[in-house]
C-alpha cells in the first residue's frame, strides 16, 4: 500500500495549485481520504476526511444528472484505465452549484492491480461560463476559431470553425485537411509547420471550395502570432465574408463597364433624338405645306372663278377664249399641286372605301403600261382569296402610278417592273408606326439604279428630288407616305444602289371582302334652283368677291359677311333667308362653330361648308353639305342645290 | 429491409468510452513494457456511424494513402476490427516501438512485422477489455496488414450494402515529439451491435445500480 501524504502537506501543496479539494481511494479498504476542502465541498467534517469515511462518499455531493456517468469513468480507472478526467457538477451543502474539473489517477501494484486511485478537484465554474460565452459567440456570430503551435501537424479548432469550412466537427484537424479546402492557387489558411519562418500576421481573405457541399466561399481570417522560445503559437478566428465579396465583385463589375453602358445609352439616345428631330422636321413641313397648300388652294379659286364669270362676258372672241382656257388650265394644274401638298401634310380628303386590289391594279394596268412605254413591261403577282383593303381608291391609283414611274425612271434602259401584294399578319411593334393587325402588303420592284443610304434616308422628305430641277416636284413619295400614314398604314422603302428597290405600302386589311364596285362618275344633274337669298362668309376678300359673283350669277341674291359674328347679325335681321355659305377656317369663328350657333335659331336653314382641309369635324355632319375648295361654278351650283334640298 | 439502429448515446456512450479507455491504457501499458515509457494511448471520442460515413471521416482527415492493422473477432457479437494510420505515420510508429535504433532499411524491412505486432497489442487489449468488463469471451484472428483509402478499408464498393455500421474511434497517439495519429474502427452489422448495446447495459447496471443513481 502506497503512503500516505500528511493532510498538512496535501492542504498546502492544493493551496498553491489553486485546487477546490483532493481526495486518496484506497481501493482494498473501501475508504476515502480527502482534504478539508474537499470536505467542506461535500459538507462532511474535516476530521472524518482525514481519518477515512466509505469509499462511496465520492459520489454523494455530484449532481444527480452526472452521477452514472461518473460512476462509469470510476468503474473504467477500478478496472484499469489509467487517466481520470472529468467534468461534473457538485452541490455544496448551502446549495451553490460548481463545475468541478476532477483529474485522477490509478496506482498499480506490481501485478498490474489497481490499489489506489488520487486526484484533485479544481473549480471550473468560471471557466465553464466564459466557454458557453465563447461558444455562443462562435455560434451567432459566425465566427469560428483555432489555435496551432509551429511544429504540429494538427490545428485546435472549433465546432463552428469545421462548420465553416464544411467539415464534421472536431476537437483537431490535421492541418493538410484544412488547407485541402482552399481553392488551388491559394496560399495556406494554416502555414505548413515544416516552413520555419514566423507568420507576420494572420491578415487574409481565402478562397476555399467548402468540403461538404463544394460552394466557392470567401473566408477572412485575423488573430494573433504569439512568439514562445523559437517557435510560436497562432490564435486566430475565421468568418465568412463570401456576401461582401460578391458585392464587391458586382460593384466593380458595374464600374468597370459603366463608360461602355453610358456610350451605349447615349447612341441609343442620339437615335431617339434624331428620330424625334426628323419628326419634328416632317410636322413642320407639313404645316408649313399645309398652310401654302390652303392659300394658294383660295388664289386659284379665286383666279379660276373669275376668269369662268369672263369667259361668259367677253364677246366671242376665239383668242380670248383660248387664252382664257389657257390660264383655265394652269390653274387646275395648280389645284393638282396643292392637292398632292396636301395629301403630303395628311390633309386631303380621302374617301375610304373597301378595294379589291386586284381589281384596282387590273383597271390601271392600261394606264400604267402606256405611261411606262414600250422598253418596260408590267408582271404582276397577287395569290388568290386576297383580302380588301380600306383606301381612297383615286389616290392609292395615283400612288401606284406614281411609284410605276419612279421603277421606270431608275431603269432608263428599259426593263421589268413587278406589283405584288401579300396578305401580312403585323405583331405590335414589329413594323415601325404600325399597330398589331391584318395588313395587305403591296409592292412595287424594280431592279435598277437603286439608291444610296443617304438618298434612301430623305426619299420621302417633301421637295426632295433626284430627277433635276422641273422634272419632278419632289413630292411623290412624300404623298405617298402622307397618303399610307392617313390611312393607318405606312410605307416603306429598301433599296441598294445598283441593285434596285422595292416600294412598299401597308394597308389595312378589311374583313369584308367585296367585289370592287364599278367606280361610274355619276353626275346628278340637279333641277334649277329658283332665285335665293343667300349669305356668304368667308375671311378672306378675294374668296368672298369670288363667292358672291359667281352666286349672282346664277341668279341670287347674296349678302357678305367677312366673319362668323358678322353673319351672325345678318342672319337676325334677315328671317326669310334661304341659305348660308361659310368658309370653315377662319380667325375667332370657325365655320363649324357658327353653324352650331345658326342651327339653334334657326334649325331648317340650309347650310353649305367650305373647306379646303380634308376633314370635317365629327360633330359638322348632319345636314351639312360640304363644298371642298377650290370650286368652279357648277360645284357651287350643284352644292346650293343639294343644300335646299337636305335642309 | 434495412433494420434501424438507435445511436449509442448517453451513458450506453459513456461506457463504452470508458471500456475503451482501459483497453488502450492496458495497450499503452503493454507498449510502454515493449518500448520503454514512451507511449500514451488516449480516446478523445467515439461514434457509431454508417460505412460511408466512417470512409469520409477519415478521407476528411487524411489525405495520404491509409494502413490498417486488421483482426476479426467473434463471440455473442462479431465484426472486424481495423487500427488505422496515415501511411506517412506507420514508418514513424515502427521507429517509436523499436527505439530509433535501427537504420533506416532496417525500418523499413520490418515494418510489416513491426505494426502486426503493434495492432495485434491495441487491439488485442481493447478487445480484450470489452469482453473482459462486459463479462464476456471474444475469440480473434491473427493479424494482417492493408493499405489502401478509406473506401477499401471499409469495404465501400458498388455491389456491397453499405448498410454495415462501424464503432469509430479516433485515438491519440503521444509518443514522445513524434505526430502520431490513428484511429480504431470495429465494424460490426447490427444484430451485433444490439447485443453490445444489451452487453452495454447489463455493465450499467452493474456500476450505477438499477436507477443509476445511488449514491
Amino acid at each position: 500500500m502506497a503512503s500516505m501524504p500528511s493532510s498538512e502537506q496535501i492542504h498546502s501543496l492544493l493551496t498553491a495549485t489553486g485546487a477546490s479539494g483532493a481526495w486518496y481511494c484506497d481501493v482494498s479498504a473501501n475508504k476515502l481520504y480527502t482534504d478539508s476542502r474537499f470536505a467542506e465541498l461535500y459538507g462532511f467534517e474535516p476530521q472524518d476526511g482525514i481519518m477515512g469515511i466509505p469509499s462511496q462518499v465520492f459520489f454523494q455531493a455530484i449532481h444527480p444528472d452526472d452521477r452514472a456517468r461518473i460512476r462509469i469513468a470510476v468503474a473504467g480507472v477500478l478496472a484499469g484505465a489509467e487517466l481520470f478526467s472529468k467534468e461534473f457538477r457538485v452541490i455544496a451543502p448551502d446549495g451553490s452549484m460548481h463545475w468541478m474539473h476532477a483529474r485522477g489517477q490509478s496506482h498499480l501494484d506490481d501485478q498490474d492491480e489497481v490499489i489506489a486511485f488520487s486526484g484533485v478537484l479544481v473549480d471550473v465554474s468560471e471557466r465553464k461560463r466564459t466557454e458557453e460565452r465563447l461558444r455562443i459567440a462562435q455560434s451567432a456570430g459566425g465566427v469560428g476559431t483555432f489555435e496551432y503551435v509551429d511544429g504540429f501537424a494538427t490545428v485546435t479548432v472549433s465546432d463552428e470553425f469545421c462548420r465553416l469550412l464544411g467539415l464534421h466537427p472536431a476537437v483537431s484537424l490535421p492541418i493538410q485537411t484544412i488547407n485541402g479546402v482552399m481553392l488551388p492557387g491559394q496560399p495556406q489558411l494554416i502555414p505548413n509547420g515544416r516552413t520555419k519562418d514566423i507568420p507576420e500576421s494572420l491578415e487574409g481573405i481565402f478562397q476555399i471550395v467548402r468540403n461538404d457541399d463544394g460552394r466557392q466561399c470567401w473566408i477572412a481570417r485575423r488573430g494573433e502570432v504569439l512568439r514562445e522560445g523559437g517557435g510560436y503559437r497562432l490564435i486566430g478566428v475565421i468568418y465568412d465574408v463570401t456576401t461582401t465579396k460578391l458585392q464587391e465583385a458586382a460593384l466593380r463589375e458595374l464600374n468597370d463597364t459603366l463608360e461602355s453602358r453610358v456610350a451605349e445609352e447615349l447612341a441609343i439616345r442620339h437615335v431617339a433624338e434624331e428620330a424625334l428631330r426628323q419628326a419634328q422636321k416632317m410636322e413642320a413641313l407639313g404645316q408649313l405645306t399645309g398652310g401654302i397648300a390652303h392659300d394658294f388652294n383660295n388664289l386659284l379659286m379665286a383666279i379660276s372663278s373669275s376668269l369662268a364669270l369672263l369667259k361668259k362676258r367677253i364677246p366671242d372672241d376665239p383668242q380670248a377664249h383660248r387664252m382664257i382656257a389657257n390660264a383655265l388650265q394652269g390653274t387646275q394644274r395648280g389645284a393638282a399641286l396643292t392637292q398632292r401638298m396636301l395629301a403630303f401634310a395628311r390633309r386631303q380628303d380621302l374617301q375610304s372605301e373597301q378595294i379589291d386590289i386586284v381589281a384596282l391594279v387590273d383597271g390601271m394596268q392600261l394606264l400604267i403600261e402606256r405611261t411606262l412605254g414600250p422598253a418596260w413591261t408590267l408582271q404582276c403577282d397577287f395569290p388568290h382569296d386576297l383580302p380588301a383593303v380600306l383606301a381612297d381608291a383615286n389616290q392609292l391609283e395615283l400612288a401606284l402610278l406614281n411609284l410605276a414611274v419612279n421603277a421606270r425612271d431608275a431603269m432608263p434602259e428599259g426593263g421589268m417592273i413587278r406589283i405584288t401584294a401579300a396578305e401580312e399578319r403585323v405583331t405590335a411593334e414589329a413594323i415601325p408606326g404600325l399597330t398589331a393587325g391584318r395588313y395587305l402588303k403591296i409592292s412595287v420592284i424594280d431592279n435598277g439604279t437603286g439608291m444610296d443610304d443617304e438618298t434612301l434616308a430623305r426619299a420621302t422628305e417633301p421637295f426632295f428630288t433626284t430627277k433635276g430641277v422641273g422634272k419632278g416636284t419632289g413630292l411623290g413619295l412624300s404623298m405617298i407616305d402622307g397618303l399610307a400614314k392617313q390611312l393607318h398604314g405606312t410605307f416603306m422603302l429598301s433599296s441598294s444602289a445598283g441593285l434596285g428597290t422595292t416600294a412598299t405600302l401597308y394597308l389595312l386589311a378589311s374583313d369584308k371582302v367585296v367585289a370592287s364596285q364599278p367606280r361610274l362618275s355619276v353626275v346628278e344633274m340637279e333641277a334649277p334652283v329658283r332665285p335665293l337669298k343667300i349669305v356668304a362668309v368667308d375671311d378672306d376678300f378675294l374668296i368672298l368677291m369670288n363667292t358672291t359673283d359667281l352666286l349672282a350669277d346664277l341668279g341670287h341674291h347674296v349678302m357678305d359677311a367677312s366673319s362668323g359674328s358678322e353673319a351672325l347679325e345678318l342672319i337676325r335681321q334677315c328671317p326669310d333667308l334661304d341659305l348660308l355659305i361659310t368658309d370653315q377656317a377662319m380667325p375667332n369663328m370657325t365655320g363649324t362653330q357658327l353653324l352650331e350657333l345658326v342651327v339653334k335659331e334657326r334649325p331648317n336653314l340650309a347650310v353649305i361648308l367650305a373647306t379646303g382641309y380634308g376633314e370635317l369635324p365629327p360633330e359638322a355632319r348632319g345636314n351639312i353639305v360640304k363644298l371642298s375648295k377650290p370650286f368652279d361654278q357648277d360645284d357651287l351650283a350643284k352644292a346650293v342645290a343639294q343644300a335646299i334640298r337636305v335642309a | 429491409m434495412v433494420e434501424k439502429f438507435e445511436a449509442i448515446v448517453g451513458l450506453e456512450r459513456d461506457a463504452l468510452t470508458e471500456i475503451m479507455n482501459i483497453g488502450v491504457s492496458r495497450a499503452a501499458s503493454s507498449l510502454r513494457k515493449m518500448v520503454g515509457d514512451q507511449v500514451h494511448l488516449s480516446v478523445p471520442s467515439i461514434d457509431v456511424v454508417n460505412r460511408r460515413r466512417a470512409a469520409r471521416l477519415i478521407s476528411e482527415r487524411e489525405i495520404s494513402e491509409l494502413i490498417a492493422v486488421r483482426q476479426d473477432f467473434s463471440g455473442p457479437f462479431s465484426g472486424r476490427a481495423l487500427l488505422i494510420f496515415p501511411e506517412t505515420n506507420s514508418l514513424e510508429l515502427v521507429r517509436a516501438v523499436t527505439g530509433d535504433e535501427l537504420s533506416a532499411q532496417e525500418v523499413i524491412d520490418m515494418e510489416h512485422e513491426a505494426l502486426a505486432e503493434t495492432g495485434n497489442v491495441i487491439l488485442n487489449s481493447c478487445l480484450a477489455t470489452m469482453a473482459n468488463m462486459l463479462k464476456r469471451s471474444l475469440s480473434m484472428t491473427i493479424p494482417e496488414i492493408l493499405r489502401g483509402s478509406g473506401d477499401s478499408l471499409f469495404e465501400i464498393s458498388d455491389e456491397s450494402s453499405s448498410d454495415g455500421l462501424v464503432l469509430f474511434l479516433y485515438i491519440d497517439f503521444a509518443v514522445k515529439k513524434r505526430d502520431i495519429r490513428g484511429y480504431i474502427a470495429m465494424m460490426m452489422d447490427i444484430p451485433s451491435l444490439e447485443i453490445l448495446r444489451e452487453l452495454l447495459r447489463e455493465f450499467i447496471a452493474r456500476v450505477v445500480g438499477a436507477d443509476g443513481l445511488n449514491a
